[in-house]
Parts: C-alpha cells; sequence; structure tokens
C-alpha cells in the first residue's frame, strides 16, 4: 500500500455526514423542544414514572418502617444500596469522559454526543446519592455527614473513607451540574430567540442570563469552559478512586488489595459507554439523527467499551493473582467464594456478560448494527452490575468468624428500589429530552465544515 | 429617527470568513469600539478586534491553591486540634488521608471560580437590560449569522457613514440598535415586580406555617425514634394473665448491691462511718456523681449557688458552711436516702456504695475551702 493511501486509511471519518448548514442545525435540534411529543414519549413516560412512583413508595415505607425492610444484615451490612450506589456513579463516568477527556484530546466526534452524556451524568450521580442517603436511615439527618460547628462539639472523621466520598461525589455532582449549565447557556439563548410563547421565552432568557454571544464573552467562555474540562478530568479520575477506598482502605479479604482504584475506574467507564451506547441509539432512532450521530460515532464509542472490556479481563484475572499470591487462607477463601461458593452463578455471569461477551466487538457487524451493539450493551450493564454484587455479597457474606457466616437474599423492597432508581434516570432522560436540546448546537456549528474561518473545507484540526 | 440615542450600528454578515475579512477594513475606517457577535467562537476574533488575552487562568491557580489549603487546615484543625482522633495509630496530622478532601476541595474551588468567575466577573452576566438583546438581529445571531458592530460608547456617532462602512466591507444587511431598549420581560420594572412577588410568597408561607404549628402542636413532623414498639413502666398489657406489662422478681430473689435501709426518722443515723476507702478511684466516681446529681442545685462547688438559685429564688443548702461540715457521714448519707426540705430522696438514683463516694467527695470540697498546711505536698510548696 502507498503511503499516502495508508495516510486516507488513518484520517478520521467526518463527523456530520451529508450537507448541512449552520441554521439547519437549530430547525432540528432545537424544534422538537417543546412541542407536542410523540404518542411513543407518552408511553415510555408512562412506564418509567411508575417504576419511579413504585420506588419512592417503597423509599418512603423504608424510612417509615426503618432499613430493616431491606435483607441486608450482619455480616451482609452493605448490599443493594452500596451496590446500586456504585453502578449508577460509575453509569455517570463516561458522561464525563466524554466531555472532559475528550475535549482535552480534541476529539471532534465527542460534540455530537456529549450534551447527551453529560445529562445522562446528572441524572445518574442523582441516582446514586439516593442510595446512601435513604442507607443512612434517617435521611433528615445526613446534614451531619458535613462539616459544621455543632454543639455537640465533635467533628466528622476526615480519615474515613466515607466521609472522602461524601465530598467526592458532591463535588462531582457540583461540578458536572456547572460543566452541563455553561456549556447549554449558548444553547438557551439560542431557544429564547425562537420560543414565541411568553413563558417558555422568560424561562429561557432567564436561564440564558442574557447571553448575547459577544467575542469579549466567548473569549472568557472558551477558556474557562477547557479549564473546567480539565479539573473534571481529575475528578473523573479520583471520584470511582474515592468510591473503590470505601472497599480497599478496610481489611475485609477480597476488598483488600491496590488494584482497585484503576479498576473501579474502568469498570465505570465501561458501564457508563454503554448506557451512553444504548441511549444514543433510541435518541438517534426516534429523533432522526443519523447524520449528527453517524456511525463512525457508535463505532468509536463500542472500541472504547471493547477496550475496556480487555483491561476489566486483566483486573479479574489479577484479582485472582492477587488472592494466590497473597498466601491468606481468608484471600484464598474470599476468591473461591466467588467462583465456587453460593454466589458462583454472578462470578460467572460478571465474566461472561464482562469479559466474553464484549471479546464480539472485534467484528465490524457487532460495532456498526444496532441489534449487535444493543445486546453488548446489555450484557455491560448487567455484568457491571453483577460485578458489584460479587464485590459487595460474595465478599462479605462469609466473613472471618464462621458463626456469624450468613446467605444474604434482597426483599421485594430492595428489588422495588433498583427498579425505581432506574425509572428515576429514564424519566429525567425523557424529561430532558423535551425541554432542552439534546445535542449541543453551539459546539455542533463550531465543527461543521467550513465553520471556522482558517480551516476552509472542514480539515482535521 | 426618535430621539432616543444610538447604542450601536450592526452590520450582519453570512459566514464567519466575510466577518473576519470586513474586521480590519472597519477598524481602519471608524475609530470606535468594535464587537463582533457571533453564533460560537470564531477562533481568531480575539487577535482581529485586538482583544486582551482571558485572565480566566490565573484566576483559577489563586483559588485552587486557597481551596486546598483550606481544606487541608480544615482537616488538620478538625481532626487534630479541636476534636483530636487517634486512628489507627497515626499522628493527628496525618496529611496521607487528608489528602483526598484536599484533592477535591481544590477542584471544586477552581470549577466555581473558573464557571462563576466568568459568567459573573468577567462577562457581567446575568444582564438583560443589554441593547443587543432588543436587538432585530439577535435571533439571527444566536441562529448562524455573524454581526460586527460599531459601539457608539456614550458619544454621538455617523449612524450614516458607519452603515455605509460596514455595507462596503461586506455587511449583508444593517442595523441601527438603540439604548436604552424597551422590552417587556426584561425590564427592570418586571424584575422588581417578580421580587416583591417573591418577597410576599416568602412571608405568607412564613406566616402559615408559623400559624400551623401554633394551632397544631400535636403535629410532630419528625418522630426520629420517639415512636417505639415497647411498653412502659405500669403499662398494661394482654400478653401476661394478670394484666400487667411488669414482671415481679421471682420469689426469693435477693438484691445483690444493696441492703435494706432501716433507719427512720426516731434513730439516730450519725453513727454510721463511711465504708469505702478515700482512694483516689472512689474521689473520682464521687466527683463524678456529684456533678452529675448534686451540683444542679448545690452547685459545682457544693456553695448552694447555681443559676437555678437565681431562676427558682431556690435556697439550696451551702455544704461547705460550718453546720453542714459539723455533721457525720451517716447523718448526711440519712438526707440523701431521705430528703429533707425541698430535697427529695435520692436512693432510687445512687446506689449504697455511689451515696458513700458521693460523700468522700462533699467532704473534699469542704476541705477544699479551709486547706491546711499539710494538704499541699513538698513537690508543690518548692
Amino acid at each position: 500500500m502507498k503511503p499516502e493511501a495508508v495516510l486516507e486509511k488513518l484520517k478520521p471519518a467526518p463527523v456530520i455526514t451529508g450537507h448541512v448548514r449552520l441554521g439547519d442545525l437549530d430547525d432540528q435540534l432545537l424544534t422538537p423542544v417543546g412541542e407536542k411529543p410523540p404518542l411513543a414519549w407518552f408511553i415510555a413516560f408512562a412506564m418509567t414514572s411508575t417504576a419511579t412512583l413504585i420506588g419512592m413508595a417503597l423509599i418512603g415505607y423504608t424510612i417509615a418502617t426503618g432499613i430493616g425492610v431491606w435483607g441486608n444484615n450482619i455480616p451482609v451490612a452493605w448490599a443493594f444500596d452500596i451496590i446500586n450506589f456504585v453502578f449508577w456513579v460509575g453509569i455517570g463516568h463516561a458522561g464525563t469522559l466524554i466531555s472532559a477527556i475528550l475535549l482535552l484530546f480534541r476529539a471532534r466526534w465527542r460534540n455530537g454526543v456529549s450534551r447527551f452524556a453529560e445529562a445522562m451524568t446528572i441524572f445518574a450521580v442523582i441516582c446514586a446519592t439516593l442510595f446512601p442517603l435513604i442507607h443512612v436511615g434517617r435521611p433528615w439527618l445526613a446534614f451531619w455527614l458535613g462539616p459544621y460547628p455543632n454543639q455537640r462539639g465533635i467533628w466528622p472523621n476526615f480519615r474515613s473513607p466515607l466521609l472522602w466520598d461524601v465530598f467526592a461525589v458532591n463535588t462531582y455532582f457540583l461540578v458536572s451540574l456547572l460543566f452541563w449549565y455553561i456549556g447549554l447557556i449558548p444553547d438557551i439563548a439560542s431557544m429564547r430567540d425562537r420560543a414565541a410563547n411568553k413563558i417558555r421565552k422568560f424561562v429561557y432568557s432567564a436561564l440564558s442570563l442574557g447571553w448575547r454571544g459577544a467575542s469579549r464573552h466567548w473569549r472568557h467562555y472558551e477558556k474557562a469552559y477547557l479549564i473546567i474540562a480539565g479539573l473534571a478530568t481529575g475528578l473523573v479520575l479520583s471520584v470511582h478512586s474515592v468510591v473503590s477506598f470505601d472497599f480497599a482502605v478496610s481489611l475485609v479479604p477480597g476488598w483488600h488489595m491496590t488494584i482497585f482504584p484503576p479498576y473501579f475506574v474502568a469498570g465505570a467507564i465501561f458501564a457508563g459507554f454503554a448506557m451512553v451506547v444504548m441511549a444514543m441509539v433510541v435518541v438517534r432512532r426516534t429523533m432522526r439523527l443519523e447524520h449528527l450521530i453517524t456511525d463512525y460515532h457508535l463505532e468509536v464509542m463500542n472500541k472504547v467499551i471493547l477496550a475496556c472490556s480487555c483491561l476489566m479481563g486483566y483486573a479479574y484475572l489479577l484479582e485472582g493473582f492477587t488472592a494466590w499470591y497473597s498466601m491468606n487462607d481468608y484471600i484464598h477463601h474470599t476468591f473461591l467464594q466467588y467462583i465456587f461458593g453460593t454466589y458462583w452463578w454472578a462470578g460467572w455471569l460478571t465474566i461472561t456478560c464482562n469479559i466474553l461477551i464484549p471479546q464480539l466487538l472485534w467484528f465490524k457487524w457487532f460495532r456498526t448494527k444496532y441489534f449487535g451493539m444493543i445486546f453488548v450493551s446489555l450484557s455491560v450493564t448487567v455484568g457491571m452490575w453483577f460485578e458489584r454484587f460479587v464485590i459487595i455479597v460474595s465478599s462479605l457474606h462469609e466473613d472471618f468468624l464462621p458463626s456469624s457466616w450468613h446467605i444474604y437474599m434482597p426483599t421485594y423492597v430492595d428489588y422495588g428500589i433498583l427498579l425505581g432508581s432506574f425509572g428515576l434516570f429514564f424519566t429525567l432522560v425523557l424529561l430532558f429530552a423535551r425541554v432542552l436540546p439534546v445535542i449541543a448546537t453551539t459546539e455542533m456549528k463550531m465543527v461543521l465544515p467550513g465553520s471556522q474561518p482558517h480551516r476552509e473545507g472542514g480539515s482535521h484540526e | 429617527m426618535n430621539n432616543r440615542e444610538v447604542f450601536s450600528v450592526l452590520g450582519i454578515f453570512d459566514s464567519a470568513q466575510s466577518l473576519m475579512r470586513a474586521i480590519p477594513e472597519v477598524k481602519s475606517g471608524a475609530a470606535a469600539k468594535l464587537e463582533a457577535y457571533t453564533p460560537y467562537p470564531v477562533h481568531g476574533l480575539d487577535e482581529a478586534l485586538g482583544l486582551r488575552k482571558s485572565p480566566i487562568a490565573g484566576m483559577v491557580l489563586v483559588m485552587a491553591v486557597i481551596g486546598s489549603i483550606a481544606a487541608l487546615g480544615l482537616e488538620f484543625w478538625t481532626s487534630g486540634v479541636d476534636y483530636p482522633q487517634v486512628t489507627a495509630g497515626k499522628p493527628y496530622f496525618s496529611w496521607e488521608a487528608f489528602v483526598p478532601i484536599m484533592f477535591e476541595l481544590t477542584v471544586l474551588f477552581a470549577a466555581f471560580t473558573a464557571g462563576l468567575g466568568m459568567l459573573l466577573l468577567l462577562n457581567r452576566l446575568p444582564f438583560f437590560r443589554h441593547p443587543m438583546l432588543a436587538a432585530r438581529s439577535m435571533p439571527l445571531i444566536t441562529r448562524d449569522k455573524f454581526a460586527l458592530a460599531v459601539e457608539a460608547g456614550g458619544k454621538t456617532i455617523d449612524v450614516e457613514e458607519i452603515s455605509a462602512l460596514l455595507r462596503d466591507s461586506g455587511a449583508a444587511s444593517v442595523e441601527v440598535v438603540e439604548s436604552p431598549p424597551v422590552h417587556g420581560l426584561a425590564s427592570p420594572r418586571f424584575f422588581f415586580r417578580v421580587l416583591i412577588a417573591i418577597a410576599i410568597a416568602c412571608c405568607v408561607a412564613g406566616y402559615a406555617t408559623y400559624w400551623a404549628m401554633k394551632l397544631f402542636p400535636k403535629a410532630i413532623p419528625m418522630v426520629h425514634m420517639l415512636d417505639q414498639p415497647r411498653l412502659g413502666p405500669q403499662q398494661g398489657n394482654t400478653f401476661f394473665t394478670d394484666g400487667s406489662g411488669m414482671r415481679m422478681p421471682v420469689e426469693g430473689t435477693v438484691s445483690r448491691i444493696s441492703i435494706p435501709y432501716t433507719v427512720d426518722e426516731q434513730e439516730d443515723p450519725s453513727a454510721m462511718g463511711n465504708p469505702l476507702p478515700r482512694t483516689a478511684p472512689v474521689l473520682g466516681r464521687g466527683r463524678q456523681l456529684f456533678n452529675d446529681y448534686c451540683s444542679v442545685c448545690h452547685g459545682i462547688l457544693g456553695n448552694g449557688e447555681t443559676t437555678l438559685t437565681a431562676a427558682y429564688e431556690a435556697k439550696p443548702t451551702n455544704l461547705l458552711s460550718k453546720n453542714i461540715a459539723a455533721l457525720t457521714d451517716g447523718s448526711m448519707y440519712h438526707v440523701i436516702m431521705k430528703g429533707k426540705n425541698s430535697m427529695p430522696s435520692y436512693s432510687a438514683d445512687l446506689s449504697q456504695d455511689e451515696r458513700w463516694a458521693v460523700l468522700h467527695y462533699v467532704r473534699v470540697l469542704q476541705r477544699a475551702l479551709d486547706a491546711k498546711d499539710e494538704d499541699v505536698s513538698s513537690a508543690q510548696k518548692e
């Protein structure tokens, strides 16, 4: 092959297919917002809000009665609530990765999916914070977690990973929200200028803060956006590391491992991308955005999933190696519990869903066809949930003292609240798709061919 | 044209390229401040307009350093100084454990400085009364058109000449923006009304809550752990045949910690001696119990002066007085058992040994007021 041909092959595919003008973007992305949604939306919304209400009712029952209505008890003191917490925080990480890290790497394909992924981050973190909040039993006293001067004369323990978690998750939520909102301001200004309805115009006016697109504003805006992206990059790596410290800093066999922080971060990005792929397929199909979220986008995201899957495989192998190499009976026992114990099926389900099935993505057919990628993404979502189940329940249910060994069984309340968290997440996603643009129109305008004066013809930067 | 002031003259361009080409021409032709309005950031526009670099990075750096120092200071002061805790045998200043929260607060401070500093401080937003927001071409600018504004900056400018200049340099159309705008939703009066409405709503909600709490005091919103499914003392219960919730001890049960107190009002209790030795643990226990039970009325020093004295006009006995000091331990023990004047019996609250320990401590308090030379050790004398 000639060098030119190789270079041609290495060139990234265009991030927008077909001929799109600046105004077309607004017409296509901002028009559906606020219009009467199609029937399918109402059906989906009815389903998700029902699930949310079931979850809320069971949370109300839990708070009124006490967390004894859940299945967890010593030694499995952490079960569904912490599994779900870690799972949802992980889902959020893909959004920050796409919006922040890929912005720093100047991956131009991110502009099409970043807004939606960021929104998913925020909704996922909302779902995640719900679980520790109800696990404290008396959520109206959750402010005790914060360091504030009080008449009891005591302070929270800053050497505890659980407190690090409070700070990490709250910082993550606030910074994600800020990043999302700042990215939204120019789009909201566009919506303001398109709105005919008086109330809608007022709301969008207030939210856009009077943005007028002045070059003196853009100059600060771009710099600040880049800085927050840089900070969020560090944050996304730190948050799941801190979540993994909840386990790794303890002395429980199976948890006390140095591989945990990178292993958790890779797993979070893995699960998050699977969720983004599933959501993007639905959005792309229902809102007819095939030319903005192209096959190239989906293929790239599937490649990320494949890479993360290989990282996870390495982490699982290393977990086994660490257990064997530790020469410690307790760690041996815990690791054997993962694959041959009471919950052996969960361990093998994890390995199948997270390591074996994603290997299908080596084939182009699975990377580009809806059926293939949805199948893999669903299996990754299930697998990552069960991975946390294995880490938490399989490690805890047979602890140091055989007399306290206990087979954990979740109750209907546990399942109902898990269902409710999925309902809440998708309800928020559906509402978001109706009130704000699902694609960052301003950022898409920046990457349209011919949009920048020095780069006529839209060559790669 | 009416008598309103001209804020700026806008030239509308169809593409970023034509805007960039027009800037040098307009800059040399008009001696006024230039501003461009674009739907997205156009690269190279800052240099073309001659704008300074954004100072945001420096602001963020300063706040990031402040954030990390503040986090370290908070963590060390709370868990090392104000409420010192030893965790896993580590020193108080175990900075390694403080790193995660330092990192998080650094990011939090830096990100909010970048975000809010950019919006509020550098860009002066929210600002709803800018003349541009009322311009007819604003919806075009946020959509797909590019505008170059020649701003009057308070002076009068020749609108005709500048319009011609903009047209010559490639503007598709020209708009004159006036100031100040008359803009329904963005007018100050409207926002003033909204503020007043919010204030009224707060007052109404506050009064409603106040009266609701006053009229329905039984509606306790948070019961915490008050609601407990257990029996209180003397509560009836159908579980046992006698209908009582309380159980009597098994017949023949003997108390192990106290002997029956047989001294009554007619007998002289002063002969009883204090059976406990005067050791440091006993005196420490006595002080604890005295502070918990007795000091409420008799005062921490035993001199009968507490806040209760003033509040209730009560006159608790001064335990340090001559006549009380002259009493024997046995007589004082009797007072604890049976009570005297307003003082109730403490026989149920203190066990036998505890009463005697308290009496030892009362003796210490009396002695402290009238210390002898030999009470001070030779080491302390020097």
